[in-house]
């Protein structure tokens, strides 16, 4: 009996569970992408109407959840968030423009190095929100415009998150769903990334950075700066490097040992926790570990669960088959032809809507593919057209990815407002330029 | 102790003033913040000296940054320029929402607490919608200080 049959019987009034589950999943969608109502509310609603209305039960919502997801995004937070209070983010980035002599092309160049390997082991808004500052400051003392160092930012930070498992939330969703470990995301994604932050650093050189020019004294103001007085606490440094350097060995070690990536990236948290907290009584434990809870960023946490169980309601419904039928009409099952729509399409809906529904959605009407290609093991070149698609398409406009706005909101709380369409004229030619060498990659290497 | 002992009279921002007065009224009487009234004394908003600092001198990513910055910075070229700039602005762009008010009939001790749950050191006594004056941290610990000095 097929699922949508079963949900019939107990969908209120008797409708039609495919349609009540589409309009229901759509104007979810709808309110999401308007930004009218928090993410996190418009998803939660749109999850609890799958249930009221009987197209999931409960407990069927609660298995379409993805704890891996859920853990392992959270324990991140954590590490990051007890990690950034040790001042090590603007030490390096303050540290790599004084290595250049605060050349302003080198600035540039270190600056989207930074930026692109913390957002490869951290979240990409963590990253921009601890780099962007140091930026404009140095913009400021160099007497230059900060635009072309905000853009080179953007781009480092979506190209450096696509890299790895933990770079950017679309990698994590795709990497527990399917599952695949953190040392399939190096092997497979890691090796064209720095063919892409190249090409695109290429441009920025004639775009801008061979224009860029400094006097001796603003240079020299740079060269003042006293990076050594960012680490504000020596000890908590030395505890973060020791934590985070074990939870990558975590990650990589994760397949043989047996173990999920939630589970190392909530053990290396509490761990950081229990040793930045060694010596503290127990009132000055509590206040750290609310302080640092009160860090994570439950508004995502809570649209993710809202996301999922919206997702299974339709995936239950049976319009996720019918979608992925209908795509495998159109590509007549070429797997080419699927691969390349999959890339371009996420990369085009990921630069102009939020990629983290997208991906929700995507993961079960790709896995649905499965039988047409011969089983699951032979998608994985649909899952890495998925995972560039979706992360690199973020740099294509300023909504594409919450990293660009947190980046245009500081830019426009110090005077230098980033404006939607001039920044869309440059971004989407070059994101399309980096879609064109994954899809080179994509072709070369799986196709 | 009834507040009336702690109270600082103080005079009141009003639109158009220049920045320059409030330092001056600010540092007579040691408060960190002024009423910004209408020309009726209803009280429309507040001035603080960390707000004027914090809007004039220090861009975001500066208090970001707080920890790198180094002695020489552009933003100190030409001080006595942007100084004197400042103090002859008008106080409007810098006025905020109108803050804490007690009634002056209140005790010390309540003027007190309600400083310590909203995390600040000062709040304006205002009768029947008519400001008396401030109440600052400073104050009280004067106030405090004397009585131990007539025993």
């Amino acid at each position: 009996m097929h699922g949508s049959d079963e949900i019939a019987t107990r969908v209120i009034f008797g409708w039609d569970p495919l349609w009540v589950a589409s309009i229901l999943f759509i104007t979810t969608y709808a309110a999401i992408i308007s930004e009218k109502v928090n993410r996190a509310i418009a998803s939660l609603l749109g999850a609890g109407l799958m249930i009221i209305l009987g197209i999931i039960n409960q407990q069927t919502a609660i298995s379409g959840i993805d704890f891996n997801t859920l853990g392992l995004l959270t324990g991140m937070m954590v590490i990051v968030a007890i990690t950034k209070r040790s001042g090590v983010f603007q030490f390096i980035a303050v540290w790599s423009a004084k290595k250049v002599n605060a050349s302003p092309w080198g600035i540039m160049v270190m600056l989207s190095l930074v930026t692109a390997i913390f957002s490869a082991l951290l979240d990409n808004v963590t990253t921009v929100l601890l780099i962007a500052p140091v930026t404009l400051l140095i913009c400021h003392e160099l007497e230059l415009a900060p635009y072309p160092y905000l853009f080179a930012e953007i781009f480092a930070s979506n190209i450096g998150g696509t890299a790895t498992l933990i770079g950017d939330p679309p990698n994590i969703m795709i990497g527990s769903a399917v599952p695949l470990t953190f040392n399939d995301f190096i092997l497979n994604l890691a090796p064209i990334i720095p063919v892409i932050l190249l090409v695109t650093l290429g441009i920025f050189y004639f775009a801008w950075g061979r224009h860029l020019k400094a006097t001796d004294a603003a240079r020299n103001r740079i060269m003042r700066f006293q990076e050594k007085e960012a680490i504000t606490d020596p000890r908590l440094l030395k505890q973060s490097l020791v934590v985070l350097t074990l939870v990558i060995a975590g990650f990589v070690m994760a397949h043989p040992l047996h173990l999920e990536p939630a589970t190392v990236a909530m053990f290396g948290a509490a761990l950081l926790m229990l040793l930045s907290n060694l010596g503290n009584k127990a009132e000055a434990q509590s206040e750290d570990v609310h302080s640092t809870f009160g860090e994570v960023e439950w508004v995502t946490i809570f649209f993710f669960i809202g996301l999922f169980i919206a997702v299974k309601g339709i995936e239950e419904a049976g319009a996720l088959k019918m979608l992925a039928d209908y795509a495998l009409n159109l590509t007549g099952g070429d797997m080419t032809l699927t691969a390349m729509t999959i890339l371009w399409v996420s990369a085009i809906v990921s630069a102009i809507v939020d990629n983290i529904p997208f991906v929700a959605t995507m993961i079960p009407l790709i896995k649905s593919m499965a039988p047409t290609f011969g089983g699951a093991e032979n998608l994985l070149p649909l899952w890495w057209s998925l995972a560039l698609g979706a992360c690199l398409g973020g740099n294509g406009s300023l909504v594409g990815a919450s990293a660009n706005l947190i980046v245009a909101g500081f830019a426009e709380r110090a005077g230098h407002r980033i404006r939607f369409l001039p920044f869309m004229a440059a971004a989407f030619p070059m994101m399309i330029l980096s879609i064109l060498i994954a899809s080179i990659y994509i072709y070369l290497r799986y196709l | 102790m009834k507040l009336e002992k702690v109270l600082i009279q103080t005079k009141v921002a009003t639109s158009g003033m220049p920045v320059r007065e409030i330092f001056a009224e600010c540092s007579r009487v040691n408060a960190p913040a002024l009423p910004f009234c209408t020309k009726t004394g209803r009280i429309r908003g507040r001035i603080t000296l960390k707000n004027i600092l914090k809007m004039s001198c220090l861009p975001e990513y500066m208090v970001e940054t707080a920890h790198i910055l180094g002695d020489q910075l552009s933003s100190t070229d030409d001080l006595e320029a942007k100084v004197r700039q400042l103090l002859d602005n008008p106080v409007d762009p810098y006025s905020q929402e109108p803050g804490l008010t007690i009634n002056s009939d209140a005790s010390a001790l309540k003027a007190l607490a309600i400083m310590e749950q909203n995390d600040t050191s000062y709040i304006f006594v205002v009768d029947e919608g008519e400001y008396r004056g401030i109440v600052t941290i400073q104050g009280l610990a004067r106030t405090l200080a004397a009585l131990d000095q007539q025993q």
